[in-house]
């Protein structure tokens, strides 16, 4: 058993004792009662488990749960679908989502948040040329499986956010 | 005769159980508690101000939606702590099955209890006849399948089931012995479709399953595959008929006749996988008592098909011995995370049942995890066709078609005969030939059960065809598309069972379209091949049935005082969106866009008190028509979501519900406002008024705000709910109703109203006009074309092909929500991408039945395997405004992939045979 306390969605969680090879999807699932993030594969292909991790730095990756121990986030701070909305409104990213229709059965949906989310902070540290924009959103997104949509209205919502602030995720064009 | 293509499901009563199928209640004690919106809960409806899906919010925010969020502490009146099972299954189906190695799981990880087939005989269980077949094989039996479980182990703590899983994990849990090859299972089904048209079109058939029936050959139990011969021993004689007509058609396509082209080939199609992203699950508990009186069985599923789960249930405990024996099952459904038919009629909830059952006092959750759902979880048919075309050379006009079709049914017979059905009669596609004659078998393997899945059939049959077809265009030099406007089913024309289809038959435009398209029209011109890449272009024309011939539907509507509008509706959520068509198609009738909308509610319309009895897909005229004389009785209540139905009938009956609010609540109260009399000609003009920003517009006349239609509705005690129920059999059933003085006609079978505030009341029918039994004959009436433009780049050194552009057109009539329909074309082209080139399963061993498969070595398509940003979808407009909807969600996922493999023919000169076509098997082609 290793002691974990970790950071979600702001909130501080533990110290809890789990077993060390507790995976972290079912620490969020079965212990937090968390099950907006999923569990779709165990193999870490299809990333319906993905959620954000936030480095000290400033800077946020994803990272599946499904084969990841918990223990391994013992310290950090992460993010999950059921915390990109504050005070009740929705993030830009997930009104993208519902505009666009972006999703169909959802279950695949917090992963797909969680990647285009952080494709935004990172745009919004380093942005790219808008010629650059349609490899950037399909290289960030092709890991996450989707059985239902054909990914297009998910790139379409992404894409979507970043032109509505392009200021902020593009490199200014002459 | 012939099985329906879906399973028959009769209202809810076994053996003494009574059963219920109450609504998904609120999760309880959850700590992320914002934004909760559970199938039902719509707090927040983003349709209603014109953006996004009813269950948007909900998805983007991760509430508790699908039954493997849910554990027992988020239900309301279930004890806190949830036990977990595991689904134990053999991974062999050659050997004796002896026995499971439980001694590696000692100590603390020692399961609090072991069901096995012995339990079963203790506690008296019987296994529905959908599903036939030892639910566990019992020690000394050789499996049935590769997957057939043989115990669910169930943990009363998570950490032990957590480790236990992991424990069993390297495929030497299961013990065999001798070997003893596979079980041998007589056929799920082998039929023929055989017509031979009249001289002219206008004229009689001169055989054709509807005017004779559907026919079998005899069962030869010790033959593998049926004889299809007429003359062989003691051959039924509508059999024996069809097949003189069939050997005719054969022998003239076997003739040397200089002026025919005929082609004969061979095209196999391979197992797959649904792989919908939500493994199976569900959560049971059993209250049970001790001593003779059962207690509650409370079950929480997600599934396709709520009424067949429920009975299914009750089914199996219908003889138990007590105290294994529940006396009432209450069932809830939540959202399902992809379903694409593998969760239509799934045994996966016997065993979420019997853990419970066997647990008494503890809620269990059952959850397959990816490994488990690949070895147990329902496959597409493999199939192997054999297809002669014959055409006359002078006119390039198809005379004679014969088929032979073998299905892989695997270890159950799921609808594996039903599957075998809908391929047969629809192997000659878009296409007008007057002589046919397919044979069809569908037979078990050991393989994991194949059934229900998105195409249905159709979508191996229509690769076969499509690719035929584009070699005979080659052969006689014709232009494919010209080739296929040349041999198009016209309007009235006649499928293979003798019916003409009795909706819009739009192939003419769809291939026009697909001529004019640029990526057709450049074709030449981009197939200049370069030293590194090989570049071709494809095309292919479907047609695909929805409905499966025999669908019940459901809807509620009610009406607020203050204008609000609930929608409850029996069908569904899969991500389909048939919560938002439902929303829409009731805003047609009332105007604005529901406030609620209550998916997966079987709970709503006791009202009716229907009753049902029969298989509505087999019985006789006569006993349909006295079984109607009960108007509370109707052929089917319910029906599965499945079968491309969702927009169709699915929101059916909560638009007819809608339309008598509108006709006997709002409608007056419009006239009373208006102060126009019953006696002024206006007053029956109420097909004249429309719709306009929530106002109901009459020319002359001062607009009426809904809120105050339904405030005066209220209160002057006129209609403001309605239930309906209806019943489709390639035509809607239609009654009279006595309402307010007059006799309503509508396309339903059951009606109950409720008048302002008060209780609903039920309004027996004093006629009502069931569509005809002959109708079972008929193969499909209802069907949507898709056609489909692709050009492909394969690279020469490696095989690796990308799609450049394409281009798929189809028909819906109305669209209900275009967005989602759109949504839908591109989620079946990405899946038909994926069927063609990427996925497979090997059928025994070696396949998924091992329990060792998963995604990474199960490829699907992923955004880089797919032209996100040079495919063009387009929705052909309805032909008239109030042209109903269309089913569309399996046709939109065949065309592109015969189209792949004709581009790849245009690219490489190779004709691919089978599938999937991968990049090693291009490279191999290349070398």
């Amino acid at each position: 058993m290793t002691t974990l306390s970790l950071t979600i969605n702001g909130q501080k969680h533990g110290p809890v004792d789990v077993r060390d090879d507790l995976s972290m999807n079912d620490f969020l699932r079965e212990m937090l009662g968390m099950t907006g993030t999923k569990f779709g594969c165990g193999a870490a292909q299809c990333l319906s488990c993905a959620i954000i991790v936030d480095a000290p730095d400033g800077t946020s990756t994803t990272s599946p749960t499904c084969v990841a121990p918990a223990v391994n986030f013992d310290g950090k701070s992460i993010r999950t679908v059921e915390g990109h909305a504050q005070g009740g409104q929705l993030s830009a990213l997930q009104q993208a989502f519902i505009n666009h229709f972006a999703f169909q059965c959802g279950y695949c949906t917090a992963g797909f948040l969680n990647e285009g989310q952080v494709l935004l902070e990172r745009l919004a540290r380093a942005p790219v040329p808008r010629e650059a924009l349609e490899q950037t959103i399909a290289d960030a997104l092709d890991g996450h499986l989707c059985r239902c949509t054909g990914y297009i209205k998910y790139h379409e919502a992404v894409r979507d956010v970043i032109l509505a602030d392009s200021n902020r995720y593009l490199i200014a064009t002459k | 005769m012939g099985p329906s293509r879906r399973e028959f499901v009769k209202w809810l009563s076994a053996g003494g159980i009574s059963v219920s199928l109450s609504h998904l209640a609120s999760a309880a004690g959850v700590p992320f508690a914002a934004h909760e919106t559970l199938p039902g809960r719509g707090n927040f409806n983003p349709a209603t101000k014109g953006a996004g899906r009813v269950d948007g919010v909900a998805k983007v925010t991760g509430a508790k939606l699908y039954a493997s969020d849910f554990r027992a502490n988020d239900l309301p009146g279930w004890p806190q702590t949830t036990s977990h099972a595991i689904l134990v299954r053999a991974n062999d189906a050659t050997h004796v099955y002896t026995g499971m190695d439980l001694a590696r799981l000692k100590g603390a990880l020692k399961p609090s209890v072991v069901v096995t087939a012995d339990d079963l005989d203790r506690i008296g269980t019987q296994v529905p006849a959908f599903y036939a077949g030892d639910l566990f094989c019992p020690p000394g039996k050789t499996p049935l399948y590769l997957g057939q479980p043989v115990a669910l182990l169930i943990f009363e703590k998570f950490d032990t089931f957590d480790q236990a899983r992991l424990a069993l994990r390297d495929g030497t849990f299961v013990q065999f012995g001798e070997e003893t090859g596979p079980v041998v299972v007589p056929d799920y089904g082998a039929f023929r479709f055989t017509r031979v048209a009249g001289p002219k079109p206008e004229m009689p058939d001169v055989y054709s399953p509807l005017q004779a029936g559907w026919v079998s050959p005899k069962k030869v139990q010790s033959a593998a595959l049926p004889v299809w011969s007429p003359l062989a021993k003691e051959m039924p004689p509508d059999y024996a008929k069809a097949a003189k007509y069939g050997e005719q058609i054969r022998a003239e396509l076997a003739a040397n006749d200089a002026s025919t082209l005929v082609l004969e080939r061979e095209f196999e199609t391979q197992s797959v996988d649904p792989m919908f992203l939500e493994p199976e699950c569900g959560l049971a508990w059993y209250n049970g008592k001790q001593g003779n009186k059962g207690g509650n069985l409370e079950l929480l599923l997600g599934v396709q098909s709520p009424y067949e789960a429920a009975d299914s249930i009750a089914h199996l405990f219908g003889k138990a011995r007590a105290p294994y024996k529940p006396a009432h099952i209450n069932a809830q459904f939540a959202h399902v995370g992809g379903g694409f038919g593998g969760r239509d009629h799934t045994p996966f909830i016997l065993y979420v049942a019997l853990a419970a059952v066997c647990f008494p006092g503890k809620p269990v959750r059952l959850a397959h995890d990816r490994y488990q759902q690949f070895q147990g979880g329902i496959k597409r048919h493999a199939i192997n066709m054999r297809s002669r075309i014959g055409i006359d050379r002078a006119t390039g006009k198809i005379k004679a078609f014969a088929a032979d079709h073998v299905l892989d049914g695997g270890g159950l017979a799921h609808f594996s005969a039903s599957v075998a059905v809908v391929a047969g009669t629809g192997a000659i596609g878009i296409y007008d030939i007057p002589k046919v004659d397919v044979r069809t078998v569908a037979v078990h393997s050991r393989g994991v059960s194949a059934g229900s899945m998105r195409g249905y059939g159709i979508l191996q049959a229509m690769t076969a065809l499509e690719v035929l077809i584009d070699e005979a265009a080659s052969e006689l030099k014709l232009d494919p598309i010209e080739f296929r406007r040349r041999n198009a089913l016209p309007q009235n024309g006649r499928t293979m069972t003798g019916n003409p289809y009795i909706v819009s038959v739009r192939t003419p435009e769809i291939l026009n379209k697909l001529e004019e398209h640029p990526i057709w029209q450049e074709r030449a011109q981009f197939k200049q091949t370069s030293s590194d890449r090989l570049v071709g272009t494809g095309v292919a024309c479907v047609t695909k049935d929805y409905g499966s011939g025999a669908d019940g539907s459901l809807g509620r509507v009610e009406l607020g005082p203050d204008g609000k509008i609930e929608i409850y509706c029996d069908h569904v959520e899969m991500g389909n969106g048939i919560g938002t068509a439902l929303a829409n198609r009731v805003a047609s009738h009332l105007g604005a866009i529901a406030d609620e909308v209550s998916v997966a509610r079987v709970d709503s319309y006791d009202v009716l008190g229907l009753v049902t009895s029969g298989d509505p897909a087999t019985m006789d005229q006569k006993t349909q028509d006295a079984a109607e004389k009960n108007p509370r009785w109707v052929p089917a209540i319910s029906s599965p979501t499945s079968s491309s139905i969702g927009a169709h009938v699915g929101t059916h009956s909560a638009g007819e519900a809608a339309r008598v609010i509108f006709r006997f609540g709002l409608w007056p109260a419009a006239l009373e406002l208006w102060h126009i009399p019953k006696t002024d000609p206006r007053a029956k003009q109420s097909a004249i008024a429309s719709w306009q920003n929530g106002q109901l517009i009459m020319p002359g006349l001062e607009p009426l705000a809904l809120p105050v239609l339904a405030a005066t509705a209220h209160a002057r005690g006129f209609v403001t709910g309605a239930v309906a129920h209806s019943f489709s059999r390639w035509a809607w059933s239609r009654a009279r109703f006595p309402l307010f003085g007059e006799q309503y006609r509508a396309d339903i079978d059951a009606l109950a109203i409720r008048r302002g505030n008060g209780k609903f009341e039920r309004i027996n029918r004093v006629s009502v006009k069931f569509p005809p039994t002959v109708n079972n004959r008929i193969g499909t009436a209802y069907t949507s074309m898709c056609g489909s433009l692709v050009r492909v780049e394969i690279e020469r050194a490696t095989g690796a092909l990308r799609i450049a552009k394409a281009y798929s057109v189809f028909e819906c009539g109305t669209a209900l929500v275009p967005e989602v329909v759109i949504g839908q074309a591109h989620g079946g082209f990405a899946m038909g991408v994926g069927y063609a080139l990427l996925e497979t399963l090997p059928p025994l061993e070696g396949g998924p039945g091992g329990g060792d498969w998963n995604l990474g070595r199960y490829l699907v398509a992923r955004g880089s395997d797919l032209p996100l940003r040079d495919l063009e979808i387009e929705m052909l407009k309805p032909q008239t405004a109030d042209e109903a909807p269309k089913g569309m969600a399996e046709v939109v996922m065949i065309p592109i992939v015969p189209a792949l493999i004709n581009a790849i023919h245009d690219a490489t000169g190779h004709r691919f045979r089978a599938l999937p076509v991968t990049a090693s098997l291009l490279k191999g082609v290349l070398a």
